[in-house]
């Protein structure tokens, strides 16, 4: 099998010193979970130790690359991080890119699975020759942004390419982030994970190559998507970048405002935060993901701003000035914090502190910058803001829960459900909570002939499986997003792209399956760390409180919904996988409850 | 009069936010909307029909397809890229 290498890298941590073993994995794996997040979610589960604490030195951090990662197609240099998140205790994949994927993946493994943890902060430098990786003391970069940390390693011609934390994962705030050359793996706090192993950064040096099955076709296939990744249907991204979405949103009442209290800010506000305004505050510049050729990557003054970002840093805490956000998206890249929990948070203790219940002096339309910087140093109230809004409303109480915006403890996305029902069950049962990557429900909503105002209990649960099956399939080859609406047919592409890549055939049905296996290990591997129902709920905010159009949330239709979506992925009551989904996907191949593998023994 | 809004790519192609056509069906103000805005031709706008790039929604609520849909006078119709995601 071409496109990987068949096996991974086991990094033990212990003291200053680290360890590394090669681990084989079987050909099967690769054909049951494809790679990126797929094979992640099995390398979790298989490393994790049950009931893992995400912060200990026994819990796994696990960067998994992919079949297509150093071919030419287009986005496809990615991978993914994976871990049990410390913001939701499930969970959790990132996936992030940069030209660090490209260097990881010529270590000549197709994951990295690290444990244990430094005596001090360090950096590890993994490389192809085990004899040589290494970890350096590095307690003079503790406080440096990823960026600055970039910049001095170049200059200094220690790395050229770098997974690194920032201030924010070294104090371990459960959403930070992980940035990679400037790319974030963002959602979940991977970047807490990192830091509680006091590894600041992460340098890769090797030559390896996966090689593919039919170069030729792998070629004509690179520039065909090359050639269609610059129609139409990427053009908002490129011409406009996702922060196109907020004055659409807007006009469409969907966009959150003050921690969800409403959906609108007004056309002159929109038009100030769109990109023309954005583009006043600061100066606009185009950029893209290595070996990408849509580049949807657009920044402004230097800051790159995405609609997540404009979203949670602006209307969500009711800031209306460019200027003002892009201090504060910069201040969330510079501390490596997931802008979205950041925003989130931020909402919620606005809504606290203007309700009387905490004495915080935090207003809806503040200045953030003090606040993110006393969250990524723990200062002062940023210690418990440190800890994700559904913490905080375990501490506040007196009914604060109830506007506690979050799924499984992780912040909501930009997309208001009450106007947008079948996204409001994705969220509920995604895997790693309040999510709208690992599904795109949103999609189902904007179409003809769906009306997205109701909940849907027949038909909703089947458009989110298959947005969900969509994303994992898209997640683990891995193709950017983006791109799929240059992807007529993903099923059939996505087994021709593997079939040339690896020389492995792949049928349609085949690769559905494998998208719900995967679905079926995120599952189960959330069972297994405490899951129940009723987590798969959104705040009382939703039920209790309409729009000012009237919309609202019936909440036994949400429950409904979110039975009959478990029903339907073949999930036993309140539970993990059927017997008969087990049979039909070989699960019981895959979910052995056999404990990790040994770490290397060169560290006794 | 039937306003038209525009938003994303529809505006940008088409270089105006906000126009009026005469009120018909769905059908009859796609071809108004192509002639008095031809950078929404072909991408945006097809043989009187919208492509796979766009979606129109009835004041921002009711997302609409069929061609012969009738538009009363004073509707306000939501030209929006297709690709929501973010
Ligand atoms: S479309 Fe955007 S996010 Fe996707 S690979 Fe290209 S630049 Fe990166």
């Amino acid at each position: 099998m071409r496109g990987n290498f068949g096996r991974i890298l086991l990094v033990e941590l212990r003291g200053d010193r680290v360890a590394v073993e090669h681990v084989a994995l079987p050909e099967a794996a690769y054909h049951a979970f494809v790679g990126g997040v797929g094979l992640g979610a099995y390398l979790l589960w298989r490393f994790a130790p049950a009931g893992v604490d995400p912060l200990a030195p026994e819990a796994p951090l696990v960067y998994a690359f992919s079949p297509l990662l150093g071919t030419p197609l287009t986005t496809t240099a990615k991978f993914a991080v994976l871990c049990k998140s410390p913001l939701t205790g499930r969970i959790s994949d990132g996936l992030s890119s940069s030209r660090f994927a490209l260097a990881a993946k010529r270590l000549g493994v197709d994951a990295l699975v690290i444990r244990g943890a430094l005596d001090r902060l360090g950096w590890l430098h993994l490389d192809e020759d085990p004899a040589a990786c290494r970890v350096e003391p590095c307690p003079a970069w503790a406080g440096l942004s990823a960026h600055e940390l970039s910049d001095m390693a170049a200059k200094q011609g220690l790395f050229r390419h770098v997974s690194a934390i920032g201030p924010a994962g070294e104090a371990q705030i459960r959403y930070a982030t992980i940035s990679n050359d400037g790319r974030h793996a963002g959602r979940g706090g991977a970047g807490a994970v990192l830091g509680a192993k006091r590894v600041k950064a992460i340098s890769v040096r090797g030559a390896a190559v996966a090689g593919v099955a039919d170069a030729a076709s792998v070629q004509v296939r690179a520039r065909d998507l090359a050639a269609r990744s610059a129609g139409a249907a990427t053009e908002k991204y490129r011409a406009l970048g996702t922060a196109a979405n907020l004055e659409t949103f807007d006009r469409l009442r969907i966009l959150p405002r003050r921690n969800f209290q409403t959906v609108s800010i007004g056309q002159a506000a929109a038009r100030r935060l769109a990109p023309e305004g954005l583009a006043r505050a600061g100066e606009h510049v185009r950029d893209s993901c290595a070996g990408c050729t849509i580049g949807c990557d657009h920044r402004y003054g230097g800051t790159r701003i995405e609609y997540e970002t404009q979203f949670a840093l602006g209307p969500l805490i009711d800031v209306d000035d460019p200027a003002c956000l892009l201090a504060a998206a910069g201040a969330c890249d510079a501390l490596g914090l997931d802008t979205i929990s950041a925003g989130g948070t931020l909402a919620f203790a606005m809504e606290c502190a203007e309700r009387g219940l905490v004495d915080w002096p935090l207003r809806f339309g503040d200045d953030v910058l003090p606040w993110l910087r006393a969250i990524a140093r723990r200062e002062g109230a940023g210690d418990l803001l440190a800890e994700g809004t559904r913490r905080i409303a375990a501490v506040i109480g007196q009914g604060s829960e109830r506007f506690a915006c979050h799924v499984k403890g992780l912040e909501l996305p930009g997309y208001e459900p009450r106007a947008m029902q079948t996204f409001a069950l994705g969220l509920c049962v995604a895997c790693r909570g309040a999510d709208h990557n690992r599904s795109g429900a949103y999609q189902a909503d904007l179409q003809a002939g769906v009306d997205r105002y109701r909940a849907d209990v027949a038909r909703a649960p089947a458009r989110v499986i298959e947005a969900e099956d969509n994303a994992a399939l898209l997640d683990s080859l891995i193709l950017c997003k983006f791109l799929r609406g240059a992807i007529r047919e993903p099923w059939r592409e996505g087994a021709e792209l593997l079939a040339m890549v690896t020389g492995v055939p792949r049928g349609e049905d085949d690769l559905r399956r494998s998208a719900r296996r995967i679905a079926a290990v995120r599952h189960a591997f959330n069972v297994r760390e405490g899951w129940t129902l009723a987590e798969d709920r959104l705040p009382d905010r939703f039920h209790d409180e309409a729009l000012e159009d009237g919309a609202s949330l019936d909440r036994a239709d949400v429950a409904a919904m979110v039975d009959a979506y478990h029903a339907a992925r073949g999930h036993v009551p309140r539970g993990g996988p059927s017997e008969r989904l087990r049979r039909e996907l070989e699960l019981d191949a895959w979910l052995t409850d056999a404990p990790p593998l040994q770490g290397p023994a060169s560290l006794g | 009069m039937v306003t038209v809004e525009l938003y994303g790519v529809p505006r940008l192609r088409a270089g105006a936010s906000r126009v009026e056509v005469p009120a018909g069906t769905l059908a009859s103000i796609l071809h108004a909307l192509a002639s008095i805005l031809p950078g929404l031709v072909p991408d945006i706008v097809h043989d009187g029909r919208l492509t796979e790039h766009a979606l129109v929604a009835v004041d921002g609520r009711e997302i609409v397809a069929d061609p012969t849909l009738p538009i009363a006078d004073g509707t306000v119709l939501v030209l929006i890229s297709a690709a929501a995601g973010g």
